[in-house]
């Protein structure tokens, strides 16, 4: 069961990624965007990280998007293979078209986007722009719906970290948002301590429609958050409010996206 | 009776825009433009509205707040915009809420005593240097926006012919 983590200029989750791709026993290594494209193929799966592709220039993952390694990624995508994308993994996913479209239509089309963060709090814009934080995930939809979510039963919290500027769900799509909605295709949603969804600052972190952190496509094989579930992976690396930090052998709550992946892979193959 | 002015500032960089760069060789190695494309350029662009002073001095004082002599030239357009004829430009703006044009406005208004500022529009010139004969470049411009320089669910583009 071998993983790839993709790596573009700009990438700097791509180590700690791949820490936890091993960690829950997976072979994996750095896919660099240049090698040849055909040798994807030789992968079961594959892992965009965080981090600022080409800078974040033009827009967020734009740029990525348009590079050969993207194309024979959907191909992949095409044959069931699961992806995970995070934060501008996610990005670079939405602007390929691979989210949250499904594979027949994802030649180009793109049915939404990551704009720039807005927090409103009380009907006013209270803050913008890049903004990180350890937040709270409600899992919305059903177990096993989704390749990065598949071992996570409907209802779970997780706490995980976000880093980005451009998170905002919106679309102009008529009709998506219902669709993901009654697909099953809304992963995560932002929350409180108590799984409560309040859309707005500070539950809300960055003004995404519907308080959305993940979707994943029709088929549920690809996946994108923009929280960061290799940040914490280990107990340890929670924050220092979270009484879990105090017991370094727990596993962390991103663990279970990337035990996810792996059962998907074996209940898959 | 008074009637607002509309203060056009075109700021662009004198060091190398990388950005444009970058979607010059995204446009050129990734999206099959090479044989018509010759050139990326970029430009920012701020429209500012005011219901009174002089726009000619109004429009200095902005450019000390909004451009870093240091790296950036601009030009100044009292209540027309206009571009030079050897490109195609592609005005590129947001069509959701502009957080930086609202922060400018308010920084003009509240912060540096500019009250006379009504309204702050933010945009980006994407001035695309074709090598084919205007029609032809017009319709390679809309395929470029499309293709690479909007996302249509929160941008909107503009060819400024």
């Amino acid at each position: 069961m071998k993983i790839a983590v993709l790596q573009f200029p700009g990438t700097n989750c791509e180590f700690e990624t791949l820490v936890a791709v091993k960690a829950v026993g997976m072979e994996g290594e750095i896919f660099r965007w240049n090698r040849p494209a055909g040798e994807l193929s030789g992968f079961d799966g594959f892992v965009i990280p965080g981090g600022f592709s080409y800078q974040d220039r033009l827009r967020a993952g734009v740029i990525a998007s348009k590079e050969p390694v993207m194309s024979a990624l959907k191909e992949e995508a095409g044959i069931g293979k699961p992806i995970i994308g995070i934060c501008n993994g996610f990005q670079i996913l939405v602007e390929t078209g691979l989210l949250p479209g499904s594979i027949e239509k994802s030649s180009g089309n793109v049915d939404m986007a990551l704009a720039q963060n807005v927090m409103i709090s009380q009907g006013k814009i209270v803050r913008r722009g890049y903004y990180c934080d350890w937040v709270n995930l409600r899992h919305e939809a059903p177990s096993k719906r989704c390749s990065g979510s598949f071992a996570i039963e409907r209802g779970a919290l997780l706490k995980i970290p976000i880093a980005h500027g451009e998170g905002n769900l919106v679309t102009t799509t008529p009709g998506l948002m219902k669709k993901l909605n009654d697909e099953g295709q809304v992963v995560f949603r932002y929350c409180d301590r108590n799984g409560r969804i309040i859309n707005e600052f500070p539950f809300n972190v960055n003004g995404s429609t519907e308080s959305i952190a993940a979707i994943c496509n029709e088929p549920g094989n690809v996946l994108g958050m923009m929280p960061h579930p290799e940040r914490a992976f280990f107990a340890w690396q929670l924050p220092a409010f979270d009484p879990r930090k105090q017991r370094p052998d727990e596993p962390g709550p991103g663990r279970r996206v990337f035990e996810s992946m792996k059962r998907y892979i074996e209940v898959n193959a | 009776m008074s009637m607002n002015r509309k203060i056009n500032l075109r700021v662009w960089l004198k060091i190398p825009d990388a950005e444009a760069a970058t979607v010059k060789n995204t446009l050129i190695r990734r999206l099959g433009f090479g044989n018509v494309l010759d050139d990326v350029k970029k430009e920012r662009l701020f429209s500012i509205e005011v219901d009174s002073g002089d726009p000619e001095e109004l429009a200095k004082s902005f450019a000390r707040e909004l451009v870093n002599e240091n790296k950036e030239s601009h030009i100044v357009l009292i209540d027309e915009l206009k571009f030079e004829e050897d490109y195609v430009p592609v005005k590129v703006t947001l069509h959701i809420e502009d957080g930086e044009a609202i922060s400018i406005r308010e920084r003009l208004r509240s912060r540096l005593g500019f009250e006379n500022v009504v309204d702050v529009k933010k945009a980006t010139v994407w001035k695309l240097y074709f090598n084919t004969l205007k029609p032809e470049a017009q319709i390679k411009a809309g395929e470029i926006a499309e293709q690479l320089l909007i996302n249509p669910h929160k941008d909107s583009y503009e060819i400024m012919i």
